[in-house]
């Protein structure tokens, strides 16, 4: 196997006494698709913001590429233009339109031209299925819709890896239908994918990689065979008894 | 009746006598309040930004104790400038320099005039612009990172644009303000409406009439202004609707996206 993109070492994130992460360590190579599952609480949000540098670790380090991510050139922003993020809360520009909330990031950080920057902008609101409404400001979607935006905000990056928090947590069933296929494609086409989500059966079916979360520390990490079908960790089986009896 | 009859061939009398006198100092009223307002925002928008700077315990000890000191100094000046009257600042700003130079450097009364209201605008807008950023919602910064932009791209480009326009409404109170307030500034003599009326009540001793008139057209000013920034306030919402793209959005990537003439689009 090729050298991973991403290596997360012994980190560690405490807020004031409370520890959020304990001692967690992963890596991610091409092509992976990494389903974060776990318990409300039980740190899968706080390790994804950890990798994209939105919270600062308390301790261990993440390897971007064999380069600790606090020594790069360009600093935090460079890196987070190579490692895209999708909310839970969408965070679209609510100043701009959809297209142009898809552009801004082009221009203005990986300093393309007006037109390349719009015909890439063009065909990724194409691929996430929202052409029509590139002219809309956000807060005249769906969240569904923003949802969808914000996933071709991140891919108009051309990112290497895709860091997704929760992106259908606030969204109603058809919502999550809608944004889920959206990531399906993406996992088909072979990006890099990283999702925090509550979405079991997306988790089983689209996943390379499962991780287990409980309180801080990786319980049990595998490929979704591994863990939905054989579940070694007594928690990893108590939190998969509950969604396998529904 | 009759005493309003006199008052209003008073006020007739009195302003076919010194309309242009009225007229110059409107004129000056409003040049120093538009141009000081303006000077105001850009001093306060530039404290407000000073002000909201992250400084984390993790940033290099040069750069925080510089910070540190910067801010401190915007901090003392809005707490100076918003905790003063103007009238003391002006007398202040424009007697110190004769006084320490013992008369051999005088300021311009107009510049003078201009530097103390855009001061003290600013003092308050530092306030205000402060408060706007901090009422943008975090995410908006967090998916601003999250495409590689840093603080300065943030700000110039997602949180100031949202900020100004939630702060239009208080930009106008201040220019309202500045309007009635900067008629304190005859105390060092800059001759602006109040002037003209205290001048014109000295020559004819009509002290109402002029009174009249002056308030008449103060409130002209101010309401003028207050339709204009709620003009302004509307042109920054943009269109309230917006049209499906119904044709190929990707057989033409430039200039096509725009389908319906801009005149049409507007959905108010």
């Amino acid at each position: 196997m090729s050298e991973p993109i991403l290596q997360v070492n012994h980190l560690s994130k405490t807020f004031g006494k409370h520890e959020v992460l304990k001692d967690i360590d992963f890596s991610v190579n091409t092509g992976d698709v990494i389903s974060i599952i776990g318990a409300s609480g039980s740190g899968k949000s706080t390790l994804l913001r950890c990798i994209n540098l939105l919270e600062t670790p308390t301790s261990g380090e993440v390897i971007y590429h064999g380069t600790n991510i606090d020594k790069l050139k360009g600093g935090a922003s460079a890196y987070r233009s190579h490692v895209g993020m999708v909310f839970q809360s969408f965070n679209l520009f609510n100043n701009m339109t959809a297209l142009k909330n898809c552009i801004i990031g082009q221009t203005k950080v990986l300093g393309k031209s007006k037109a390349e920057a719009k015909k890439a902008a063009l065909h990724y609101l194409g691929k996430v299925g929202m052409a029509p409404y590139i002219n809309a400001k956000p807060s005249q979607l769906s969240g569904g819709q923003k949802q969808r935006v914000a996933i071709a905000r991140a891919l108009a990056m051309n990112p290497e890896v895709l860091l997704f928090d929760e992106p259908t947590s606030a969204l109603d069933p058809q919502m999550v239908g809608e944004v889920l296929e959206v990531m399906r494609n993406l996992a088909g086409e072979g990006l890099t994918m990283i999702v925090v989500t509550h979405e079991m059966a997306f988790a089983r079916d689209v996943s390379s990689r499962i991780v287990f979360m409980a309180d801080g520390v990786i319980c049990e990490e595998g490929t979704p065979t591994d863990i939905f079908e054989n579940p070694k960790n007594e928690k990893t089986k108590e939190f998969l008894s509950r969604f396998l009896s529904r | 009746m009759n005493k309003l009859a006199e008052l209003w061939s008073d006020i007739v009398t009195c302003w076919g006598e010194s309309s242009s006198q009225y007229l110059t100092g409107a004129l000056k009223t409003l040049e120093l309040a538009v141009v000081a307002t303006a000077i105001g925002c850009i001093i306060g928008l530039g404290c407000g930004i000073i002000q909201t700077i992250p400084c984390s315990k993790n940033d290099n000890i040069v750069k925080r104790i510089f910070l540190g000191i910067v801010k401190a100094i915007v901090r003392i000046y809005v707490e100076v400038f918003r905790g003063t009257p103007m009238i003391i600042q002006a007398i202040f700003i424009y007697y110190a320099l004769p006084y320490f130079s013992n008369g051999a450097i005088n300021l311009e009364v107009t510049f003078a005039a201009y530097l103390v209201v855009s001061i003290n605008t600013g003092a308050y807008m530092a306030e205000t612009v402060r408060g706007g950023i901090m009422s943008i919602d975090i995410g908006q910064t967090e998916g601003a990172k999250s495409i590689g932009m840093n603080h300065f791209k943030t700000m110039l480009y997602v949180i100031l644009p949202q900020t100004i326009r939630n702060i239009i409404p208080q930009i106008g109170n201040n220019l309202i303000i500045n309007v009635k307030d900067t008629s304190v500034m005859f105390v060092i003599g800059y001759a602006e409406l109040f002037a003209a009326h205290k001048a014109i009540v000295g020559a004819k001793y009509i002290y109402f009439p002029s009174a009249v008139i002056t308030l008449t057209i103060y409130l002209i000013m101010t309401v003028v202004f207050s339709l204009l920034l709620r003009l302004w306030e509307k042109k920054m919402d943009g269109p309230a609707n917006f049209d499906v793209a119904t044709t190929d959005t990707l057989a033409h990537t430039s200039g096509t996206y725009s389908f319906v003439k801009k005149s049409e689009r507007r959905g108010r």
